[in-house]
């Protein structure tokens, strides 16, 4: 039999188990036809941390809707179009020079994914999750954010009811930046909490 | 309902950007677990949630999507 025009490889064992799934949800109608396409394509290109940050930006130009952002995370980050799975109950901690804020799932991988996408490999990675309650000032300085003593560092276990998102501290000598100025200094690490600006 | 996910129009170039997929399957079995939770359980991640829970409790040390895989297969016998 000559190769296919799309499979030059056999299927691994766990795409072969991923297959049989995809046709049994589809066969029992809970995938709309594209629906896979477009959840990918979404992910891979709309879905990352370029909406957070957007959120951050917009916090530091406007405190009106940092208060907000504060008060209500899931309502303050939807007015800027954003939500939806793993967003019903978005919860932003604020760092300051006295407390710094780091996010971690300790059971699986529970992340806010509105405003960060899909987490970083090492976020669901069993040492992240367990050391980062146990011993989060020695992790955060491997991780390259070491914490002088005097800060306190508040670790947010998410849950299935709750995901958090970080608000950095805005870097000193940004006073006269827009709002995309301000978004493209924040990075990923930095709302997660592993990394300041 | 067409899709879960609300958006929209983003400008800014995509940031740390590790790739959120490293292989086909990965994204379906993503998007499938979306599709269950959406059309399924009414938009309710907790079932699904506590699969995946169970899943990486039972072999920590397996790749990420593999868990996901797994937790999938538990739900939906």
């Amino acid at each position: 039999m000559s190769n296919s025009d799309h499979h030059t490889a056999p299927m691994s064992p766990v795409e072969q188990r991923v297959a049989a799934l995809e046709a049994l949800l589809t066969e029992r109608g809970l995938v709309p036809e594209g629906f896979i396409e477009e959840i990918t394509r979404r992910y891979e290109t709309e879905i990352g941390p370029m909406n957070g940050a957007k959120v951050v930006a917009r916090a530091w130009a406007d405190p009106e809707y940092k208060l907000r952002l504060l008060a209500d995370g899931t309502a303050a980050i939807a007015e800027l179009g954003f939500g939806g799975p793993e967003g019903d109950h978005l919860v932003v901690v604020e760092n300051t020079a006295a407390v710094h804020n780091v996010i971690v799932c300790t059971l699986c991988s529970c992340y806010p994914w509105p405003v960060l996408g899909l987490p970083p490999a090492w976020y669901k990675d069993p040492p992240y999750r367990a050391r980062m309650v146990r011993e989060p000032r020695a992790l955060l300085a491997e991780m390259g954010c070491p914490l002088p003593e005097k800060v306190e560092i508040r670790v947010w276990d998410s849950s299935a009811e709750v995901r958090y998102l970080v608000l950095p501290e805005r870097p000193p000598g940004t006073a006269g930046m827009t709002e995309a100025e301000l978004a493209a200094l924040v990075t990923r690490d930095s709302m997660i909490g592993v990394a300041r600006l | 309902m067409t899709t879960p996910l609300s958006l929209s129009g983003l400008d800014l170039p995509r940031r740390n950007g590790e790739l959120a997929f490293d292989a086909p399957w990965q994204s379906t079995v993503f998007a499938l677990a979306a599709a269950v939770i959406e059309n399924g359980f009414g938009g309710d991640p907790e079932p699904f949630r506590q699969q995946l829970i169970r899943a990486i409790a039972a072999e920590p040390g397996r790749p990420y999507w593999e868990s996901w895989t797994a937790a999938l297969e538990e739900l939906v016998p």
